[in-house]
């Protein structure tokens, strides 16, 4: 298939479903096309039926040599079916309600086939059985029947026609999870005992991952990102790709669920260049103007990274950028000028991606402030790289310096200590801007009570007012957060943000810390002792003992099945309710 | 607070002085070494000045010099002591041995020998407190800077860029204002002291009629010790000049209460 294009006209706009998508389906093989809804799947299945009205689909689709745009009406019937069979999404719907299911499974063999109603019959017989049903489940009506059932019914009369091709739209969903399982088994097992190729039309990504050989991500009627299934689901690198990993709910993490920020974009008005930079974290100008092409990954991301083989992607950027890499830091404290000296952190290093949630567990002491305090540059690190968005840190100095550090910004364990008791609540968080100078007063007003409001504080004046001596622990970090927002930062480190707090008031914070993270599209690290707080907010997890990593991975993998011993001590220690 | 009601009387004395003096106090307004009667309250000098007046004038030299002298001598301690203390490093090394030294030093002779250099005079005996004073205060004020430091708010300022002269200008100089105004009103008290000793001692300003100045002419008299002259010519500027180091003593101790509240005794 080539640059396919699938527009609908209505009264005054062009709906542009599909724009420009291209793929190879090998045979036998499994292609699992993936995206939110509306983002073009199902208009691409039609396209391969044949199923739009004439001039709605233009570009190329090659059946082993054939192509099939602009074939007419009568020759598209010896494909569908024969060669391309569709198991329609909603299956409930898409059966006669008059008719019993065996009937409606035989008719294809009747119409493409030319069988007699007494053979096709015994045909629709044996697919049922392939399929799982029995004889009994034949002579029911529609509506007699599971949404399971009628899955299976749809897929058996999809193979009637024994196709090269099964397109599989939406097989799973609105389906209970056992339902949904049976129906994933047996695809796998048609797919293996037929030979045929099949392409899997999902939101569904446990189902893809279980399935498709291959994955092609869909947003907005483009392809932003494909390759080999189990690679690009464990390691996703286009940011909507990370997205969408990130809003499906799994068990093996326990994780909150973070939707994609913003809104698919609106069909007749597709944005100009990336029509993914409203909604992404790392857009730059280019994104706003040029649009991106689908390219091997080695050829588009400008600085190594590992991983990705055989990965295409669509992003100027290359990928999901690296925010923060901080490499081999090292610092040792000597107390009161002894000779005695605390290695704090040796040679240890973390890395963060674009808007990706990281937490540095470790007991207190393992270094993991300090490390911390490293990387924004309250401490001045003996050996060691900070790079923020590819730029060196350790090499910057002066205005540029002053610069860099208005993209991180630094959440201390302490607001009593963190924020002056002498300046008031307008004071400490316009300070940031005070500092940089940016904007005129009231601009700085406006930026402050934004930020206020966007931590849950209020904004009035006898409020803004008050002194840190006035207000409570949760209030005081708020207002440490708000702070840190002022500057519109890339990546926030908070140091334990949450320890000098109540439960309750704990829960509370960390989810607006989560919640503001992903609205603004920022990096967070969180540093913390707590992996049963972590876990419900992190993407990645690097465990620190005495000044070294010990492990680091995904969090659900730490989670479940973590490697290293301390990690292991860690997540027993961890407070649970065994009752 | 007493301390500030005998301050403020002090001041209302030294400003309202032209009017409160029966005389000009450089008049010879009387025949000399009178004894009090109505027209000299307190009799007259060995040259017939009013002594009353003298007494009223005086306190306006003592004040001037404590106000003066004071400010000098913070201003330069906080400049110093604030630098080392938020510097560090081989600044704070060069400054605080700097202060060793001049702590070292024995302080009458230095003072007589600046004295001499810088000659008789008001400003020139600012100067000399000032001078004499600041190392003392310095040390306190780096002490506490150095504290300050730490503190996560200033810590996190300067982490947001804000350079050297913002963070001591916004947050280093309004946290040790408690402390500076201990050190002020301290210093006041002992510049009063010392600018009465100094007077005392004749390098002072002599054209300056100060209560040093007055006992050290009460005292060149011969023998006055020996009638009841002293009880109207010396004890007068020796009791005040007690009373107003008193009162400046006990405000900076109350200051330094307030600033510590740890320190304050419980009832």
């Amino acid at each position: 298939m080539r640059d396919l294009r699938v527009h609908f006209p209505t009264a005054c706009e062009v709906v542009r479903a599909v724009d420009g998508v291209s793929f190879d389906l090998a045979g036998g093989e499994a292609l699992a096309v993936i995206g939110e809804t509306g983002s073009g799947k199902t208009s691409i299945a039609r396209a391969l039926l044949g199923l739009h009205p004439a001039g709605v689909t233009t570009g190329s689709i090659r059946l082993a040599g054939q192509e099939l745009v602009g074939l007419p009406e009568d020759a598209w019937r010896a494909v569908r079916w024969r060669r391309i069979a569709l198991a329609a999404q909603n299956a409930g719907s898409a059966f006669d309600p008059v008719y019993r299911i065996g009937e409606q499974i035989a008719e294809p063999l009747r119409h493409h086939r030319g069988l007699t109603p007494v053979e096709a019959l015994a045909r629709a017989i044996l697919l049922a059985e392939e399929v799982g049903l029995s004889a009994r489940h034949l002579a029911a009506y529609p509506h007699q029947l599971s949404g399971g059932e009628k899955q299976r019914a749809m897929l058996a009369m999809a193979l009637s026609c024994q196709p090269e091709i099964l397109i599989v739209d939406e097989p799973t969903s609105g389906q209970d999870m056992l339902a949904r399982a049976e129906v994933i088994s047996l695809l796998g097992r048609l797919r293996r005992e037929r030979g045929m190729s099949l392409l899997l039309i999902s939101h569904d990504l446990a189902a893809v991952a279980q399935l498709a050989d291959r994955v092609a991500v869909l947003y907005a009627g483009q392809l932003v990102e494909a390759g080999p299934a189990a690679g690009l689901i464990e390691d996703p690198r286009h940011p909507y790709t990370w997205g969408l990993r990130n809003a499906y709910p799994s068990m093996t993490t326990a994780r909150d669920l973070a939707g994609i920020r913003g809104d698919l974009p609106d069909p007749t008005q597709p944005p100009a260049g990336c029509r993914f930079h409203p909604r992404c974290t790392q857009a730059v100008e280019r994104c706003r103007l040029v649009e991106p092409t689908l390219m091997p990954l080695e050829r588009a991301r400008p600085f190594p990274r590992q991983g990705g083989e055989d990965r295409w992607i669509a992003c100027h950027l290359g990928g999901l950028q690296t925010l923060l890499r901080a490499t081999d830091l090292r610092k040792t404290f000597s107390t009161n000028g002894s000779a005695a000296k605390v290695e704090a952190v040796r040679g240890a290093g973390i890395e963060v991606y674009e808007g990706e949630v990281v937490a540095l567990v470790g007991q207190t002491g393992s270094g993991k402030s300090t490390l911390a305090r490293l990387i924004v540059g309250l401490e001045q690190a003996e050996a060691g790289r900070v790079e923020l968005e590819g730029q060196e840190l350790t090499a910057l100095t002066g205005e540029a310096l002053r610069r860099a550090r208005r993209r991180v910004q630094y959440i201390a364990q302490d607001p009593f200590d963190a924020l002056s008791p002498r300046l008031t609540v307008a004071e400490i968080v316009r300070e940031p801007l005070e500092i940089h100078r940016l904007g005129t007063r009231a601009e700085q007003d406006a930026v402050v009570r934004d930020a206020l409001s966007a931590v849950g504080l209020p904004v009035a004046s006898e409020f803004l007012a008050r002194h840190t001596h006035e207000l409570s622990g949760g209030q005081l970090q708020r207002i440490a957060i708000a702070r840190a927002l002022v500057l519109d930062p890339k990546l926030l480190i908070a140091d334990e943000p949450v320890s000098m707090l109540d439960p309750s008031e704990q829960a509370r914070v960390i989810i607006l810390l989560k919640q503001i993270q992903n609205q603004r599209g920022m990096g967070l690290v969180l540093i913390s002792h707590d992996l049963a707080l972590v876990r419900k907010v992190a993407d990645r997890i690097y465990v620190m003992r005495a000044g070294e990593i010990v492990e680091w991975g995904p969090a659900s993998r730490i989670i479940s099945r973590p490697q290293h011993e301390y990690t292991g001590a860690l997540l027993a220690a961890a407070p649970a309710f065994d009752l | 607070m007493p301390g500030l009601g005998i301050l403020t009387i002090f001041v209302l004395v030294a400003l309202l002085a032209p009017v409160l003096a029966p005389y000009d106090p450089h008049a010879l307004s009387g025949q000399p070494l009178e004894r009090p009667s109505a027209a000299h309250p307190l009799g007259t000098n060995d040259i017939g000045q009013d002594i009353l007046s003298e007494l009223i004038f005086g306190a306006r030299i003592s004040l001037i010099v404590a106000l003066a002298a004071s400010m000098g001598t913070v201003a330069l301690a906080t400049l110093i002591g604030a630098a080392a203390g938020y510097l560090g490093g081989w600044l704070d090394t060069a400054l605080m041995r700097g202060v060793d030294v001049l702590l070292a030093l024995p302080r009458l002779p230095l003072l007589i020998l600046l004295a001499a250099l810088l000659g008789a005079g008001l400003p020139q005996t600012i100067a000399i407190i000032a001078l004499l004073f600041w190392p003392a205060a310095a040390r306190t004020i780096r002490a506490q800077t150095q504290s300050l430091r730490r503190r996560g708010y200033i810590q996190m300022a300067r982490q947001l860029g804000g350079g050297t002269g913002y963070v001591l200008r916004r947050h280093i100089v309004p946290a040790l204002a408690p402390l500076l105004a201990f050190e002020l009103v301290m210093a006041a008290g002992r510049a009063v002291a010392l600018e009465a000793g100094l007077a005392f001692l004749g390098i002072g300003d002599a054209a300056a009629k100060s209560w040093g100045l007055m006992m050290r002419f009460a005292l060149n008299l011969p023998g006055l010790l020996l009638g009841d002259r002293w009880l109207w010519w010396l004890l007068p500027p020796a009791a005040c000049l007690t009373l107003l180091i008193l009162t400046l003593t006990c405000i900076g101790i109350g200051l330094e209460e307030r600033w510590q509240p740890r320190l304050k005794r419980r009832p």
